[in-house]
């Protein structure tokens, strides 16, 4: 546009930029100016609609938040990508939860920092620890109770195999379960009120075996039998410990917290032991 | 030797032989092998109490001795030995469970003794179970030699090693100390005895002198002495055999808890056929095939060929991974793989102790790190589905314990905390070791407690003793009833009440030692089996 003056030229860009209808690039040789096509002009409109008179930095961290997508973005982070000094994010960023425009999210991680997304955005997995957090609070309630569920499901199915008494590979055969089985039967129960995947399930069915109640294998299965994953099953038992509580437990001394204080002539010794006196008058 | 040990030896030694004896033997315990002037120099006991005491704990296997060079003798205490003794009532158990009461017997006797001929075991047997019989029978010689010979088959009882027979004994002056040997085909002869007769009851008289040398029985003045046939033959309880019966034992309950009734017959069977032929301390047995399991299997028990083959299968492909397959022929090769079990038994100890002393949320966080070997903080919440704070406190607690250790991986080499991976993981050797640890101070715990308990209520014991003494020697002159009832009266209701007590205390105390000494014997295989393979 060589018949208009560049300080016209400025104004008017200046002017097109605030009112949202250009986008400001930079590249190595100078910088650039792109006209917004109606698309996105959209929701920028609506965008603009409410902060008009808001200044360029509020425009800038917007967008980074915007970018953040799913994940959100720490306050730090957009200091680094904005170069705006802290003072300036914080107002800004208050200025932003007020109109409404981005919201800040509680990581499950570390507690204290605060992650900022888009208002109308659903907060990824691994910011709210999925189907085991509300609010941020670990639910061990909800866990133990699909934990004795799946037990309990796993177990009688068990016994009804050990009753059939059929030829022993079908009675072992008949005792597994595998997890696409265990999954349905959670869904059906209608315990929870979030959806659960088949991972959730596999994960709680993992704690029953650092429980020592179920035992695991894999087994190969054919592309597209229900459950199979990439080729294999997983197949769940419940099974019982192979040795009943043992020897040392039966006796106080096993359990006694003061174990290393306890010598004959001292304040704790075995002739007064008060524990070993109200265990012999069982 | 750690102090726990010595101090649990000590009172083993005190209960069963007395004070002199337990001098001596902890100070062996103690210090090592040392010759005798040293001993009594040490101790301060005349030197005719040492020798003593050293015969005692010889005869009982509980010290060895050596020749050294310049003719010195060194006398060297065995402390597991001695913990041993602890194991007694169990392996008479076992004896009786097997051999029924002639079996029972017979081992005691030779526990209690240490060693000894086949004649004189056989006649103290007799005699012993003669008195629990009715009037008028009696027990024969040859039922109770029976037993004997069955035992040494099955490799209980063993020869001790004898004096080897010199040629020429004339090539100088005979050494301090005799060296034994023992020839292993030897181990299990049985000489040929004929032993005739039948037990004798107490108050008859004795009739044929025994050969022991340290007999102080009167001499018989109406017979003659016969020199008894197996003079210099000496037998031991083999200690070895009845630990590979307890492990067999283990094994097989934890394949009936896991499995069902069959298998662990099934197993109970491959265990007995290779009893004799795998050495004691092999990690596998020998390898047996389907078909001769098919036929050693006890009689009762029809289950087809197709249905064993089944479980055998089904043994082999358990994640407890206790049986193995090795080979196909002759319907299948299988072997039990004697290391994993013990492994297997001893982590489920660990896990057992921990389940009980932390709750069963510790163990949850156990199990998990001695699945995964090594794990960081934020994997172990994760994995374990534990809120954060709580498994925190958790394997903190574990770790101050010390059943769980910590493996730090530096990222710089200035070791930085901040940049350091630290990884939590279980040592179960070490862990194992800690517990065998505990469980000795345990027992010592035990045994001072019963004995405090019999203390404090000696005037009471002495007193009921008394009155027993009394009413027995009362009915033998034939006293009338009224007379006994008043003895009897002599003994408050709140006394004997107080006697029924310490009686159940005592025993109490008694078959909680016994229990502990199983999990010992579970951690001190599984120790000792690891460290051969090393």
């Amino acid at each position: 546009m060589p018949h208009i003056e560049a300080q016209q030229r400025a104004v008017a860009i200046n002017r097109l930029l605030s009112m949202g209808q250009l986008d400001l690039l930079r590249s190595n040789t100078g910088l650039l100016y792109r006209i917004k096509d109606s698309q996105n002009a959209g929701p920028v409109s609506f965008f603009l609609s409410k902060m008009k008179g808001s200044d360029n930095q509020e425009k800038l961290v917007y967008q980074i938040i915007e970018d953040a997508g799913n994940k959100g973005i720490w306050s730090r982070d957009i200091r680094y990508k904005s170069n705006l000094p802290l003072t300036e994010i914080n107002k800004i960023l208050k200025n932003l939860e007020s109109k409404k425009l981005i919201k800040a999210v509680k990581s499950v991680a570390a507690s204290k920092k605060k992650v900022y997304m888009l208002y109308n955005l659903q907060p990824d997995r691994s910011v709210t620890g999925g189907a085991w957090y509300s609010d941020q609070d670990f639910e061990s309630e909800f866990v133990e109770v699909l934990n004795q569920q799946c037990f309990k499901f796993l177990q009688t199915k068990a016994e009804t195999a050990r009753e059939s008494k059929q030829n022993p590979m079908i009675q072992r055969n008949s005792s597994f379960a595998s997890s696409h089985e265990v999954w349905k039967y959670i869904c059906e129960l209608g315990i929870s009120k979030v959806e659960l995947s088949m991972e959730d399930i596999e994960t709680i069915l993992n704690t029953l075996i650092y429980d020592g109640k179920v035992e695991m294998t894999i087994i190969a299965a054919k592309e597209g039998t229900v459950g199979s994953v990439d080729g294999h099953m997983k197949l769940y038992r419940a099974v019982s410990p192979i040795i009943p509580p043992t020897g040392l437990v039966r006796a106080p001394c096993g359990l006694c917290p003061v174990f290393d204080d306890c010598h004959e002539g001292g304040e704790i010794s075995p002739s007064n032991c008060i524990y070993m006196t109200e265990w012999l008058e069982f | 030797m750690t102090q726990a040990e010595i101090k649990l030896c000590s009172l083993l030694l005190q209960e069963h032989f007395g004070e002199i004896v337990e001098k001596i033997g902890v100070h062996l315990i103690r210090t090592g092998s040392q010759p005798l002037r040293v001993i009594a120099h040490d101790t301060g006991t005349s030197l005719d109490q040492v020798k003593k005491a050293l015969c005692v704990l010889i005869q009982h296997n509980l010290v060895i001795y050596q020749v050294h060079k310049r003719g010195v003798v060194e006398y060297e205490a065995q402390c597991n030995r001695v913990l041993r003794m602890l194991r007694y009532p169990r392996y008479i158990y076992t004896a009786k469970t097997l051999y029924s009461d002639t079996g029972e017997l017979i081992v005691e006797e030779l526990l209690l003794n240490g060693k000894m001929t086949m004649s004189a075991v056989v006649k103290k047997v007799a005699d012993r179970l003669t008195e629990t019989m009715e009037d008028g029978k009696t027990m024969d010689y040859a039922e109770v030699s029976n037993t004997f010979v069955r035992l040494v088959d099955t490799h209980f009882v063993q020869r001790c090693p004898l004096v080897p027979a010199t040629e020429n004994s004339d090539t100088g002056p005979p050494p301090p100390a005799p060296t034994l040997v023992i020839n292993e085909k030897d181990m299990y002869l049985v000489p040929k005895l004929s032993l005739i007769g039948k037990g004798k009851r107490r108050r008859s008289s004795d009739e044929d002198a025994t050969g022991e040398p340290k007999a102080k029985r009167p001499k018989q003045s109406t017979d003659n002495k016969e020199p008894i046939p197996d003079d210099g033959i000496y037998w031991q309880a083999n200690l070895d055999r009845f630990h590979q019966h307890f492990r067999d034992q283990a094994i097989v309950s934890a394949v009936a808890n896991r499995m069902d009734q069959t298998s662990s017959e099934i197993v109970r069977t491959m265990l007995r056929m290779s009893e004799v032929t795998t050495p004691s301390g092999a990690p596998f047995t020998q390898p047996l095939s389907s078909n001769e399991i098919f036929r050693s299997l006890p009689v009762g028990y029809n289950i087809s060929k197709q249905v064993l083959d089944q479980y055998l299968t089904l043994l082999a492909d358990d994640p407890l991974e206790f049986v193995g397959k090795s080979g196909d022929s002759g319907g299948g090769m299988y072997v039990i793989n004697l290391h994993k079990a013990l492994g297997s038994l001893a982590t489920a100890t660990l896990e057992s102790v921990v389940q009980e002393r932390f709750g069963s949320r510790c163990a949850r966080i156990f199990r998990l790190v001695l699945q995964k070997k090594h794990l960081e903080q934020k994997q172990v919440e994760d994995f374990a589905m534990i809120p954060a704070k709580e498994a925190k406190d958790m394997l903190y607690k574990m770790l101050s314990e010390n059943f769980i250790s910590l493996q730090e991986i530096p990222k710089t080499p200035d070791h930085a905390p901040s940049r350091t991976f630290y990884l939590y993981t279980v040592n179960i050797l070490s862990a194992a070791r800690m517990l065998l640890h505990r469980c000795y101070k345990s027992v010592a715990n035990l045994i001072e407690r019963r004995q405090f308990e019999t203390k404090e209520n000696k005037r009471l014991l002495e007193k009921s003793q008394r009155v027993e003494a009394i009413i027995a020697s009362m009915q033998a002159t034939g006293a009338e009833e009224a007379q006994l009832q008043e003895i009897e009266e002599m003994i408050t209701a709140p006394e004997r009440q107080q006697l029924e007590t310490l009686k159940r205390n005592v025993n109490k105390l008694d078959a909680c030692e016994i229990q502990v000494d199983e999990t010992i014997f579970l951690l001190e295989s599984y120790i000792e089996s690891t460290m051969k393979r090393q």
